[in-house]
This record gives C-alpha cells, structure tokens and sequence, in this order.
C-alpha cells in the first residue's frame, strides 16, 4: 500500500492515513515506551521510521526527484493532524534527518550531496546538528570549532554541544570557523560529518528531566573530505539560516495539536473520575483560561503554515510570537498539572502513559521549548527589533 | 421570523473584511485623532456627536443589523471589526451599548420589535442603553409596568433601554424616564442611572433567556473587540514614543529590558486578537461552543488588556502619567471594559459549567477546522 498513490482527494488521503494509522499503531505503544529503556526506545523509533516508509510516509514532503512523494504543505498538514488524532508515535529520532538536513541540503547542497543523502533517510538513517558549543549558545555565530585545510580534506578540532540524539547519528550538520581573522559571521564554513570518522567522540548529556536526548560532541583532528562542504568556504553562516529556518512549520502545528488532545484526554477524564482540583474555583478558571490561550496559540500555529506559503515569509517575526506564546503557555499548562498533582505528582517518574501522568516530568521538558531552538530572550530580541523596528545597541 | 444575522451574513472572505477594516480606520484616524480626542475629553468639542452622525452616515451603525432591517448583514464579523477600530481610536460615543442590544433584538426579537427599533438604530436615529452589568437585577414588573433603578452603558440622550425586567426582557421607553448621567474615569463612554416607575413596555421580548444570552455574546465579543484594538493602539503609541524619547544618550526602546517587555506586548497583542478571531469565527459558523469562546474573548482579552495599558503608562515614565498623553485615556477605557457585562470569574465559571457540559456529552468544544 502506498498512502500517496492518490493525494488529490484530500479527504480520501485523510481516510487512507487514519486507516492505516489504526491498523499499525500499537494500542500499548505509549505504556511499553513508558517503562523502556534507552535502546528500547530507539529500536521503536526505528520500527517506526520503517512503517512509515512502507506507505510513503517517510519523506512524503520531499520533492519526488530525490524520492519524496511531493507532497503539498496542505498533505502534511493533514498527516500531521491525523498522527496528534490517532495519538500516533511521533519520529523525534528523525528531526533532523527529515526537516533540517533537507532544509539545508535543497537549497544549498551540490547535486551529488542530495543524491546520496537525501536517500538515506528513508532507509533510516539517522542526522544530528553540530551547531552550538560550550561557549556559542545564543551568541552561535561566535562559534571556535577550527576547521583547517588539509590536501583534499579538513581537519576538524573542537567541541560541540546539545545535538540532539547525535549518540545514535550516521552524520551531523556542522558549523565550523575557517577564517578566524574575519568578522565572525564571515569566517563560518558548513560541512556533513561522518560520525563515524576517527577522532569523534560523544557522551550523553544527562538532562534536568531524567532523560539524555542530546550528546556532546568532542572532535579530534577529524578529517573531512572537502566535497562534503555544504556551500563556498567562508559562507555557512547563510547556509545555516535555511537548517534554522526549516524548524518552523508543520512541527509546531503537530505539537499544538497533540496537546489539544492531551489536554482534552486530560480533562474528560477529571470529569469523569470527578477529579477534586475541578472544586477548586480558581484552579477551573485557570484552566478555561488556558483552553482561550491553546485555541489562539493553535490559530497562530496556523498563521505560520499559511504564511510560510507566501513570498517574502521569512522577514516574518510571527514565528518568534509563536515560539514565546505557545512555549510559555506549554511550561504555565505543566506548572498547573505539577500544583494539582499535589505529593503524588512529586514522585519520580519519566514518560506516562496517561496524559500529564508525569507532570514533573512533562514540567521540566518543557524548558526545551523555552531554551532550544533560539532562547525566549533571543526571540524576544528579534521580535523587538526586527519586528517592531526597536534599535539596536 | 427573523433571519438571524449569521444566516444574512454568511462568512465573509478576508479581501472584504480587510477593505471594510481600512474604511473604517482610514475615517476614525482623521477624526478621532489625539488631539481631537483631549479637546473631547476636556470638553471642548463634541467629538461624539460627530462621529456617531459620521458613523449613521457611512452605514457602519448597520454592520451587524441585516438587509431587512435597513442594514449591512455583516454579522459579527463586521461588528468585531468595528469595535476593534472604534476601540483603537478610543473613540466617545455608546457605540458598544447600542449595537450590542440591536445585535440581540435581530437574534431574538422578533419582527415587530426588530421593524420598530433596527432601522432607526440603523440610520443613527436613536441609540440604547443596556444594564452595565447584566447580574445586576434592578427593574421589577408588574401589571402597572416596568419600576426600578438601574446602571447603565449608553448616552444621556439614549431612545430605548433593553434590560430585564424580573424573569421577563422588555424595551423601554427613556422619554418619560429620569436619566442621571455617572461622571467616569473613562470619559470616552458614558454610564447612566436610569429610574423609572410603572413604565409601560415598549417591547417584550419572546424569549427572554435567548435574549440574555444573545446579548450576553454579543456584548462580550463587542468589549474584546474594542479592549484589543485599544490595547494594540497604545503599544503602537508607546513604541513610538520610546524611539524618540532619549536617556543615557540613546533612545530608550534601545534598551534590552524594555524591548523585551515590547516584544511581550506584541506577543499578548498576537493573542488577544486570536482571541476576539475564534469567538467571532465560531459565532458566525453558528457552533454550539460560540458562546463559551465569547464569554472567554471577554474574561481573557479584558484582563489581558488591562495589563498592557497599565505597562504602557509605566513604559512612557513620567509623561505616562499626566493627563497630556494618550495612556491613561486607553488604560481608563480598558479598566471599564474589564468590568462590564460580567466580573471576569463570572464569565469564567459560566464558561466551565458550558465546557463540561460539551465534554460529558462526549462532544469537543476545541475543534478549530484546518
């Protein structure tokens, strides 16, 4: 069965994506993953990267040249609407793989580096990003890891941090510093790294919430070979504002989407079990509250897809409103399930089975949204100055 | 039987409503400027009375009444636009009481009520009143009329109250009823007591718990509309002030503790008016979960309203605090807002009540559409 043969019924691929959605999706998927282990979760991600492939749902936005199905922003958006429906697994070890690294190598890679790793993907193989250092957070472009010209290579000394699931890599997006002496915009050259070259070590970091998604990245005289530069020498910065770029969108809509019915579960279910925060007066006014917030941060969500269709998007600030109302509002949801939860809620555990059955848990990983990808700060900066046209100083 | 203003209006596409927005816009910028809104306030023009001679003439006071009844059709969509400008100009005039009470007529009125009172809202010839609270229970009927006291949004020369009377909605006549006019911090609106004794009804509305809630989500949306598009307004204004003020040898808006706190207002600013677009939008599909989301455009917006011209005051320092510039002039109107129709809890409990209602039944009251 491939779901793509026919997309231009929306409403007939709709009925193909949630048939296949109900057959495939394990009815136990969230309980097994909540006691799994490390590898254990891998192995179901992997699982899951293969059914999607089996039905054309791996690379479905992918132009069809390099094995896509071509598929309008409207398909994925309906795809990613019926995966939040059916509560479906979502493909986090493949981030990277299927939005970043196409959303850099599209625009920006020569014809051989798309042919041969554009296709990959949908075998399974998995990317991380090589952007941030120790010392290059939000202030990335002052990045130091040292790229040298070596022959037909560059050898590559430094250190990188928060690349998310590069434990599991095949290759990584990696920004290095060729000309130190340049402006420190101007001196940034953009590379595909083996990882599995000689002289790369990573070591998970353990994080705040129990989990370890992200690895550090120590690189030791690391040769690359010069035809896997992404771009002209001196010029990845440009190059990197695409992979940047590429995180808005349909995974944002997802998000909003699967918490809607997160919430939603969640609140069936007070009222069903007669839940005693639903007597406390102020606590139901906080949480009507937060339905209007969630139903305008799900409009806005919106507004991003259809803008992102429409030329000249990327001077947009929109995307910064988003990130700040809808990663604020997601930490606000979590400190409210954290306080109804009461002792009970104090109790360690990771991933649940029931909606917010962890609430410490989902409360601390939700500084992912407020941290990664461009701190609230730095949004804050660009909505400030790009968007209301502040000055800067 | 009436047809009810969604059924009139339909939805109306985004090329008519933004034409229809900067109509509006273009005509409030002119004559409701700042200077002409200080003179108004301080008494030395009447702003009010021109504008609302304007607004009869440019059919915006028939923007949510329908073609029968002499108006646009427009719904709430056209009504939501409205107040959202009006509210951007803070713009004098009972604006809010008189289209809130005609939107209720045209839903639940009936024909005769709604030949006799809609096309001369329509034309400009009269506007009403309505209780400034609608808990508030200060009219008793009896056989001899409508007797009591009562606080209330309108103008001082207000044609019609629509208020309830014990368990029954009535209009009533203000000719023959004393009229005291309450001095406000907000002086772009006016609240007035009304007093009458056995007034006859001009009007009994057949359903009075419909008319309740009509008026109940239309007043919501009309004070969320105008709450956002006050709000929006004034950070425009303080945003602007904040480049050319200069401290410490720089303008200040280059300053990152008060961008940041900008780009916070812009992001409450992105909220409220999703807000004020999902009621609407759900008002107009006619959904069974309308009144829930409007009741909540007015709870939320209103509080979030509040909290941005309180910041903007503080953001202009010293001059936001005289009497000279605009920020109190938008905090004062987004205070009253805040406080009308229902306290804010109020409309949130209702809205909880509605929302387990919906989720025991099995429906979803958070369906948006694609």
């Amino acid at each position: 069965m491939n779901i793509l043969e026919s997309p231009h019924d929306l409403s007939a691929f709709r009925q193909a994506i949630r048939n296949w959605l109900a057959q495939v999706v394990p009815p136990d998927w969230k309980a097994r993953m909540a006691r799994a282990s490390n590898e254990e979760y891998i192995a179901f991600q992997r699982w899951w990267m293969a059914e999607r492939s089996k039905v054309g749902l791996a690379i479905p936005h992918w132009p069809k040249e390099y094995g896509g199905g071509g598929l309008s922003q409207r398909h994925l958006v309906a795809i990613a609407d019926e995966m939040a429906r059916a509560d479906a697994p979502q493909n986090r070890l493949f981030t990277i793989s299927l939005i970043h690294m196409p959303g850099t190598l599209l625009p920006h890679g020569t014809e051989a580096q798309k042919r041969r790793y554009l296709a990959g993907v949908a075998k399974g193989e998995v990317w991380c990003q090589g952007f941030s250092e120790p010392n290059s957070g939000s202030d990335l472009a002052s990045l130091r890891t040292r790229a040298e010209r070596d022959g037909d290579h560059y050898v590559i000394n430094g250190q990188k941090i928060w690349s998310s699931n590069s434990m599991y890599a095949d290759h990584c997006l990696l920004l290095t510093r060729t000309d130190p002496s340049a402006q420190k915009h101007r001196g940034i050259t953009y590379f595909i790294m083996d990882m599995r070259s000689p002289g790369v070590e990573v070591r998970p970091i353990r994080q705040a919430n129990g989990r370890a998604e992200f690895g550090e990245l120590f690189l030791t005289n690391v040769r690359i070979p010069a035809e896997n530069m992404i771009g002209a020498e001196n010029n990845g910065w440009r190059v990197a504002q695409a992979t940047l770029a590429s995180e808005r969108g349909v995974i944002s809509f997802e998000g909003g989407e699967r918490q809607r019915y997160e919430i939603e579960a969640f609140y069936r279910r007070s009222l069903e079990t007669g839940a005693a925060w639903l007597r406390d007066a102020q606590l139901y006014r906080e949480f009507v509250s937060f339905l209007a917030e969630m139903q305008a941060a799900r409009r806005l969500l919106r507004r991003v897809l259809e803008e992102s269709e429409r030329q000249g998007a990327s001077a947009s600030v929109l995307p910064s409103i988003v990130k700040l109302s809808s990663t604020v509002l997601r930490q606000r949801i979590c400190s409210f399930m954290v306080r109804i939860a009461g002792v009970d809620g104090q109790a360690f555990a990771l991933l649940a089975e029931e909606p917010f059955g962890s609430p410490m848990f989902d409360f601390l990983s939700a500084f992912s949204g407020t941290i990664a990808g461009g701190t609230n700060e730095i949004q804050r900066n660009i909505v400030a100055e790009r968007g209301l046209g502040m000055p800067r100083i | 039987m009436v047809t009810s203003a969604m059924e009139t209006a339909g939805t109306l596409d985004q090329a008519t409503l933004d034409a229809l927005r900067e109509s509006v816009t273009g005509v409030l910028a002119e004559q409701c400027n700042s200077t002409a809104l200080h003179a108004f306030i301080d008494g030395k023009n009447t702003l009010d009375k021109a504008l609302w001679a304007q607004a009869a003439s440019l059919g915006w006071l028939g923007f949510g009444i329908p073609e029968q009844f002499g108006g646009l059709g427009m719904g709430a969509q056209g009504l939501a636009i409205l107040h959202g400008e009006l509210g951007r100009q803070a713009a004098p005039g009972p604006y809010i009481a008189t289209l809130s009470a005609a939107q209720a007529i045209v839903e639940t009125g009936g024909e005769a009520i709604g030949q006799a009172w809609l096309p001369r809202v329509s034309s400009g010839e009269v506007s009403a009143a309505v209780p400034a609270t609608l808990d508030a229970r200060g009219l008793t009927r009896s056989s001899a009329g409508v007797s009591g006291t009562l606080r209330c949004l309108g103008a001082a020369d207000a044609a019609f109250l629509l208020a309830s009377a014990d368990d029954d909605w009535v209009i009533v006549d203000l000719a023959g009823a004393e009229v005291i006019v309450a001095p406000m911090w907000d002086r772009t609106r006016d609240m007035i007591d009304i007093r009458v004794k056995d007034a006859a009804p001009l009007g009994l509305l057949p359903d009075g718990a419909a008319t309740r809630v009509a008026l109940t989500r239309t007043m919501a949306l009309a004070v969320a509309a105008d709450s956002a598009g006050g709000a929006r307004s004034i950070t425009e204004r303080t945003i602007a002030y904040m480049k050319t003020r200069e401290q410490f040898g720089q303008p200040i808006a280059g300053f990152q503790a008060l961008k940041h706190r900008a780009a916070d207002l812009a992001t409450k600013l992105a909220v409220v008016d999703e807000m004020v677009g999902h009621a609407v939008q759900r008002t107009v599909a006619d959904e069974s979960d309308a009144d829930i989301w409007a009741s909540l455009a007015k709870s939320e917006v209103t509080d979030a309203c509040v909290f941005i011209t309180t910041d903007c005051v503080q953001l202009h320092g010293g001059v936001g605090f005289t009497w000279d510039f605009d920020p109190h002039i938008f905090l004062k109107r987004a205070r009253l807002n805040e406080v009308l129709l229902s306290g804010n809890n109020a409309l949130r409990d209702q809205a909880a009540a509605a929302l387990a209602a919906i989720t025991m039944s099995g429906r979803s009251a958070l369906e948006l559409g694609l």
